[in-house]
């Protein structure tokens, strides 16, 4: 649980997610397919995850595995971890497949989510060494937000180490200006 | 959905550069907290047919209450939003007063609602009188120093000013051999930059 | 600098580390006569006309600035010795020679205020560039080995600026690794780490759902 102040634990709990309502709610719209605002018992609706969650914790819902934990990405994610796409999937895949593993009791899904970041994350460590240069936003679609805080980890520290070693001006603007820094070469 | 709009309002924060900071966003924010008014009113409309029916609202389970706690849920949720949108741009505040000094350049000044200013103004006093306490400027060497003095060439028209040790006249493109602590107010606002032999 | 460390406010920046390293000590041969200095951080000097004398890398740098005195190279920062340390570097897969906990910045430091009292400068400079990138290539790989339940990576004889580099990332990795590797219950073995072969998915697909 991040803190409460904490925007990409907020952000990831916009994710949205599936699930069947078993008891039914009063006074509500948030079913589009409902003709009152209301929602039935057993109705199917998409909820983004701060709902879900804690409706699921009460029992008034149960809650489907989100598809970007399905079968199709679990083999993909085997066969060639590196090049999977997980951003499109989604873009807190492990944020939210952590907080979804308890709730379904998908147990198969916490050694999925583990089994992912480790085949993965040496791949975001190498590409950040070596790309320390240039932007290189084609590896970075693929990237859940999680392996880009890492990617940028790594980049920017090896980053300001070169910029230390070739050495020049060790006072700058101040980058809150937003301006466009001069060259000072 | 609800909780939509906060969460851009969040989302906002999160876009950009770091450090720096987005125009208020009056309109947003005041969307927001329009729908959580809406939220309460709901909220209490069901707790009344509840309690018209005679049910307890502690126990009773039932479509009202599960209606209820959902406008509940969405009024905490887009709580946090509002809150977490304050927290980080004051954090961003704080974070200028310690790059840019007292008096913020207008494009970035104009982005501040009021009550930021405000506190912009408070944290920079208690900033100052805890300075002054320990007499020592905590804003500056915040890089490691090297030299007392260092070269810089002016950006911009800064005019005659006074410094620790001398009076200088800062025109613009010309350069001068300054005390490194006068220096880099100036280098952090973008007005002057550092010469490296 | 400083928007960078704050950044990242678990390291420091490069411009810090240097300043660390900066209290090394060096010998320096001055060319003038001065009392001793008494610092806090010790006493330094008599400084007499070609008799040496150890002091912090700041004082040597300068006194140097002012043309008061040559600095004697480090012993490690000969051509000779360098030699046989990239070798060994190149041999061992896993072990890191020993060297100065600071020998990035101390180099980079007397590159740079001591040019012309270094021998064989541009040799020695580029055989310390090929030490850093074949060490920096190995703590690379060591980091390729996390498993789910590490807690510490131990890399012995590592630098200051190595470590300093690596540092944010080695931290946010553990974080996921302990955060993910904390969801699957103690008593269950972790996935086997390999990534299974396309023709094996089948297999693999088993660990994956458990039992």
């Amino acid at each position: 649980m991040g803190s409460y102040y904490d925007i990409d634990d907020i952000l990831s709990e916009e994710e949205p997610v599936t699930v069947i309502f078993r008891k039914p709610a009063n006074g509500v719209g948030i079913d589009p397919s409902a003709e009152k605002n209301c929602v039935e018992q057993g109705s199917k609706v998409e909820l983004p995850l701060w709902i879900a969650h804690e409706l699921c914790q009460r029992d008034a819902v149960s809650v489907n595995v989100p598809a970007c934990f399905d079968e199709k990405t679990r083999l993909e994610i085997q066969a060639d971890p590196a090049n999977v796409d997980l951003r499109s999937r989604s873009p807190y895949f492990y944020e939210l497949g952590c907080k979804m593993a308890p709730i379904t009791g998908d147990r198969t899904l916490c050694y999925f989510l583990f089994f992912a970041f480790r085949s993965r994350y040496k791949e975001v460590l190498t590409k950040a060494h070596t790309a320390a240069h240039v932007a290189t936003p084609k590896v970075l679609s693929r990237l859940t937000n999680e392996e880009i805080d890492l990617y940028e980890a790594a980049q920017s520290s090896v980053a300001a180490f070169k910029k230390w070693r070739v050495g020049g001006s060790r006072f700058q603007p101040s980058s809150a200006l937003g301006r466009k820094r001069r060259s000072t070469d | 959905m609800y909780g939509r709009k906060a969460c851009q309002l969040v989302k906002e924060t999160a876009t950009g550069e770091k450090g720096q900071i987005k125009p208020f966003n009056d309109d947003m924010f005041n969307q927001v907290i329009q729908e959580c008014c809406s939220h309460h009113l709901e909220l209490q409309s069901l707790f009344r047919n509840m309690q018209e029916e005679g049910l307890d609202i502690q126990t009773t389970r039932n479509a009202d209450f599960y209606g209820a706690l959902i406008h509940h849920l969405s009024l905490t949720r887009n709580k946090r939003c509002l809150m977490a949108y304050m927290y980080n741009r004051a954090e961003v505040i704080r974070s200028l007063r310690w790059k840019l000094g007292r008096v913020l350049p207008e494009e970035i000044s104009k982005k501040l609602s009021s009550s930021e200013k405000e506190y912009l103004k408070g944290y920079s006093a208690s900033l100052d009188a805890y300075m002054n306490d320990i007499n020592l400027d905590l804003t500056v060497d915040m890089v490691p120093p090297k030299d007392p003095y260092i070269q810089v060439r002016v950006l911009d028209d800064i005019g005659e000013v006074v410094l620790t040790d001398c009076s200088a006249n800062l025109a613009r493109y010309s350069m001068h051999f300054l005390k490194r602590t006068d220096a880099e107010p100036y280098i952090s606002q973008g007005l002057m930059e550092e010469l490296v032999s | 600098m400083t928007t960078q460390s704050e950044a990242q406010s678990s390291a420091f920046s490069a411009e810090e580390m240097e300043f660390v390293a900066e209290d090394e000590l060096v010998d320096i041969v001055p060319n003038m006569r001065m009392e001793p200095l008494n610092m806090i951080c010790g006493d330094f000097g008599p400084f007499l006309p070609q008799i040496a004398a150890r002091v912090p890398i700041w004082l040597a740098v300068a006194l140097k600035k002012r043309g008061k005195c040559t600095i004697r190279p480090p012993e490690w920062m000969s051509v000779e010795k360098l030699t046989q340390v990239l070798e060994a570097e190149r041999d061992s897969e896993k072990e890191f020679q020993s060297l100065p906990f600071h020998y990035i910045e101390i180099s980079r430091l007397l590159f740079h205020h001591a040019r012309d009292d270094i021998p064989d400068i541009y040799m020695v400079r580029s055989l310390i560039e090929d030490i850093r990138d074949v060490r920096f290539h190995k703590v690379e790989t060591s980091l390729e080995t996390f498993d789910g339940r590490t807690s510490a990576v131990q890399i012995k004889s590592l630098s200051a600026m190595e470590v300093n580099i690596v540092r944010p990332f080695v931290m946010k990795a553990l974080q996921a690794f302990q955060k993910l590797g904390g969801l699957v219950p103690e008593s269950d073995p972790l996935p086997d780490s390999r990534p299974p072969e396309v023709d094996k998915a089948a297999k693999g697909r088993r660990t994956l759902r458990g039992r």
